[in-house]
């Protein structure tokens, strides 16, 4: 994704979803009809929308993307529909949409399960009838833009819990493409941590890097909560480290001590982040050289963060709310770095 | 051309993901001697319909199917053969049948459906065709 905009992306896996994502895909992206994409966080919702854009006759048109999640409703609006001078304290001067930056483009919304009942509301209007102000304007300017929506929520129970409105679901789902998660379809890792191994790494195309048979079963089994984008992580990692047996371990570790622990503290019966960091650089001396400070640093960041957050989610039997206001971030920041740093919640819940 | 027409059977596309409507509309056309295509999903219908050499008389889709939905259907089938009839079917409220009508169906209908009137509407809209 952070590529350049020249070319898509790659959708790589053999699984039947895979295989089916990339058909709908070259089927439906002349059409220019809404699209919304499903899937978990880091499954490739937005990997399908550059796909999508680069496959139909919009490529070279902008591609804005827009995260409804990350920006407070005031802010998402006016960075949405854009707001003449003086519309509200602090706008100095003009400013341009999304909906307008994108016009005769596409307009990625993700996260849309985030967006507000009031937003989702003006945005079924624009959708409606093609029609929009800049905040502070009453003149309505037309836009030719083409919505896609990503969203790792599902959409059907958020209309059950007046969450998401059913008319704007409707709109949006003209087609759906869904992907599933990566424990769905263990077929596709082999394949993915070829094409990572590879795209990461040119050197090591020899197959000197290539794990054990036992080490990508192993991979297979694990549940990847945090999907392609964690398994993308693990490979970059195994490439600093050079060491597939202590990251593979170190994986499937964390999953089985942290279902065993409930309230007696498992992390007690760990080794020290620097001996543990000290240990994963003892074996075989050449991988020191792929080490560095700032690499065992985040290391040991990390590892202390996870602790951090495990112990105050133990205390507060995960109240998820309770924990980010004690830990002082905010709701999302610690739903993320549950994600990013594994944090598995004990059986109970 | 148009002599031989009147003999030959009308053919239908029929698209449901609902595996009891669609092999009761199947076995229903056939009987009255339509030539019947029936897909289970819009990517399927959307395939056979583009691969028909000859065209289909008629389209039947229902609207809510994962995917691809009906919308889309009708959306594309009228992009690339407007002149082909479609009708809609839905099982749903009222917000697909909207969309179906922006889409431009010919005719959106509920379940559950009146076959004989199915086919009196299909009859009306193949002879405005002609």
């Amino acid at each position: 994704m952070e590529k350049d905009k020249q070319t898509a992306p790659t959708i790589i896996g053999l699984s039947p979803n895979v295989v089916k994502t990339k058909e709908l895909i070259n089927h439906v992206a002349d059409t220019g009809l809404n699209i919304i994409i499903c899937g978990e966080s880091g499954v490739g919702k937005e990997v399908v929308a550059q796909n999508l854009y680069h496959r139909s006759p919009r490529k070279g048109k902008p591609f804005v993307k827009i995260n409804c999640a990350a920006l407070p409703e005031g802010l998402l609006e006016s960075e949405l529909f854009g707001f003449e001078q003086g519309a509200f304290t602090g706008a100095e001067r003009r400013k341009r949409g999304k909906f307008e930056l994108a016009h005769g483009g596409v307009l990625l919304l993700d996260e849309i399960g985030d967006m507000s009942l009031s937003l989702q509301a003006k945005l079924l209007h624009v959708l409606q009838s093609g029609e929009f102000s800049r905040l502070g304007s009453e003149k309505e300017l037309k836009t030719d833009t083409w919505i896609l929506a990503a969203t790792n929520h599902e959409l059907e129970e958020d209309i059950k819990n007046e969450k998401f409105r059913e008319d704007l679901y409707y709109r949006l789902n003209i087609i759906k493409i869904y992907l599933s998660p990566l424990r769905e379809r263990p077929e596709d890792i082999p394949v993915l941590i070829d094409y990572y191994l590879k795209k990461y790494s040119p050197r090591f195309r020899n197959n000197s890097l290539n794990p054990d048979y036992s080490l990508i079963e192993k991979l297979q089994e694990y549940h990847w909560p945090g999907n392609v984008r964690e398994l993308q992580n693990v490979l970059k990692r195994i490439l600093v480290l050079g060491n597939w047996e202590e990251i593979v371990d170190e994986l499937t570790r964390s999953t089985y001590a942290k279902n065993d622990s409930t309230s007696d503290k498992a992390s007690s019966k760990e080794p020290s982040v620097v001996s543990d960091i000290l240990n994963s650089a003892d074996g075989p001396l050449q991988n020191l050289e792929s080490f560095s400070l700032k690499d065992i640093k985040r290391r040991a960041l990390n590892r202390v963060e996870k602790e951090a957050i495990s112990y105050v989610l133990d205390r507060t039997d995960w109240n998820r709310s309770k924990a980010a206001k004690i830990l002082k971030i905010s709701y999302k920041t610690l739903l993320y770095k549950i994600s990013d740093l594994k944090i598995v919640p004990p059986k109970k819940f | 051309m148009e002599g031989v027409e009147m003999n030959k059977s009308y053919k239908l596309l029929i698209i449901d993901d609902n595996k009891e409507t669609l092999s009761m509309l199947h076995a229903f056309f056939s009987k009255k001697n339509y030539e019947v295509v029936s897909s289970l999903s819009g990517l399927d219908g959307l395939k056979l319909f583009e691969s028909e050499k000859k065209g289909f008389d008629l389209v039947i889709t229902d609207l809510v199917m994962p995917n691809i939905s009906g919308v889309a259907v009708i959306s594309i089938i009228k992009k690339k053969n407007p002149d082909t009839p479609v009708i809609a079917i839905t099982g749903w409220g009222e917000h697909p049948e909207a969309l179906a009508s922006e889409a431009k169906a010919d005719l959106i209908l509920s379940k559950p459906l009146q076959l004989d009137e199915l086919e009196v509407s299909i009859l009306d809209l193949l002879s405005i065709k002609k």
